[in-house]
């Protein structure tokens, strides 16, 4: 008995410096400089400092482009927001997507069809939506109905969005989120109909569909820059420009990993220590 | 208080799941344990309102006649008997499994299967040699097909594998991980955003402070 709770006593995971998951140093050091880095951007950007400037993203400025071409010829907008839940980064970010699209539409007098597959990204992008259309000043023109929830299951939605593309013939089609096999079927459907396609995702095994069948693709990280992009916000730009400083501490890491490699290719102090 | 509200409880989720997630106490006490149940409960209560909605916009088009509005009454009669059944059944009943696994299934994989048919079309597309970009990727995913099919190794002996596998190991592996490495940041910095209340979408709005 008392080896059994000794064995046991044993398996139990310890601490790591008394304070940490095993393995969850490092992470958490990450989180605590990206931190720093947006506090201190974000400082600055709200004294009126300057802030280094982000490169143009095509596909973020061919948004209004696109929702522009379907008001002019009176078709839709589409937007997909992946397949994923609201626990998921990439949904996330397509949140500040979906206020920025539903804002123009509201502001032109398009219509904007939003098509759901996680009913908890479908409540939220719903009531994104409705406060778009109440700030713009037009709640009138806000139609829940196009504000759809089609299925949770992955390929019962994607048929049904095949099927709204087919049918409601939208102009634009914007798709930010998390994609997987549903995203080369849904980009190509929409490149039959030859609407405007804009694609973003960070899922790599999607990414060369949507840069084969979309107009413009947005590439990884690119999306989680979206938001902060289109709000043209100071304080928002100095988030990304957070990142780009993170980045670069992550290159040093990459370039001393790859000298460490070469020079001591059995040493192992690089890989424990971000193991920590 | 009707954006605070949310944001504050925002702020209070985040901090208790960053505590689980590094600190040894989080862990061991279970701290996100509470609020991954009410996920899960308020994911069912969402699931309801979509319900709702299907119902509704299905209800239209039967009422206005909308082409194809027949549909509508299959999907509604769909919907609503596999949730009688299954709410009679559970969901180890045998018909509600049988339905599962013989007619939704087979569905299912009809839609995947047509993944084959635009990933061709698609790679037509993308493949056509018009600039110089185009040709390098015709030409890697030519080597990579070759090295990946018998026919290479008849062609070329081993030096279609080796010219894959440098191209998939090392080419494609460096582009895919410097992909992954910029999402992974991009992705803490929207949850920082979202839980310093910089951005604030989700609780509607303009995704601006």
């Amino acid at each position: 008995m008392l080896m059994l709770l000794a064995q046991e006593a044993a398996e139990q995971p310890k601490p790591y410096l008394g304070v940490f998951s095993q393995g969850s140093l490092v992470d958490f050091l990450v989180v605590v400089i990206l931190g720093i880095f947006i506090w201190v951007l974000v400082s600055r950007a709200r004294t009126g400092r300057k802030i280094p400037e982000i490169k143009k993203i095509a596909g973020l400025e061919a948004i209004d482009e696109a929702i522009g071409r379907a008001t002019e010829m009176g078709r839709p907008v589409t937007f997909v927001p992946g397949i994923m839940g609201v626990d998921d980064p990439m949904t996330l970010a397509a949140f500040g997507v979906v206020s920025h699209v539903s804002r123009q539409c509201a502001r032109y007098d398009t219509r904007f069809l939003a098509l759901e597959c996680d009913p908890l990204a479908y409540a939220v992008i719903e009531e994104i939506t409705r406060q778009a259309y109440l700030e713009e000043g037009r709640p009138d023109a806000f139609n829940p109905d196009d504000i759809r929830f089609l299925s949770g299951e992955q390929f019962a939605y994607t048929g049904a969005v095949i099927d709204i593309f087919e049918h409601e013939r939208p102009a634009a089609n914007i798709m930010f989120g998390h994609f997987y096999a549903e995203a080369m079927i849904l980009a190509e459907t929409g490149s039959f109909q030859g609407m405007i396609q804009i694609g973003g995702t960070a899922e790599t095994a999607q990414l060369p569909f949507f840069v084969a069948a979309c107009d413009f693709a947005l590439i990884g990280e690119e999306i989680y820059a979206a938001s902060a992009y289109l709000s043209k916000e100071p304080v928002l730009y100095g988030t990304v420009v957070g990142q780009d400083w993170m980045k670069a501490i992550i290159w040093v890491l990459i370039l001393a990993g790859s000298i460490v490699a070469t020079v001591a290719p059995k040493s192992t102090f690089l890989a424990d220590l971000l193991a920590k | 208080m009707r954006k605070e509200g949310p944001m504050i409880l925002t702020v209070l989720s985040a901090l208790v799941v960053l505590f689980n997630n590094y600190f040894f106490l989080g862990q061991k006490w279970g701290l996100a344990d509470p609020l991954n149940n009410w996920f899960q409960l308020s994911w069912g209560i969402a699931l309801a309102l979509g319900f709702i909605n299907l119902t509704s916009i299905h209800w239209k088009y039967v009422q206005r006649r909308r082409e194809g509005w027949f549909y509508s009454i299959v999907i509604m009669v769909c919907m609503y008997g596999y949730l009688i059944l299954g709410l009679e059944q559970t969901h180890n009943g045998p018909q509600f499994d049988w339905i599962y696994q013989n007619i939704f299934t087979p569905l299912m994989s009809t839609i995947f299967a047509l993944v084959a048919f635009f990933i061709t079309s698609a790679a037509y597309r993308a493949f056509r040699v018009r600039t110089k970009e185009a040709t390098v990727l015709l030409l890697c995913a030519l080597f990579v097909m070759l090295g990946r099919a018998p026919i290479g190794d008849a062609i070329w002996g081993g030096w279609s594998k080796f010219v894959s596998n440098w191209l998939m190991g090392v080419v494609n592996m460096a582009g895919y991980r410097g992909i992954q490495l910029g999402a992974a940041i991009g992705g803490f910095a929207t949850a920082l955003r979202i839980m310093l209340g910089l951005e604030r979408a989700h609780i509607g709005g303009t995704g601006t402070q």
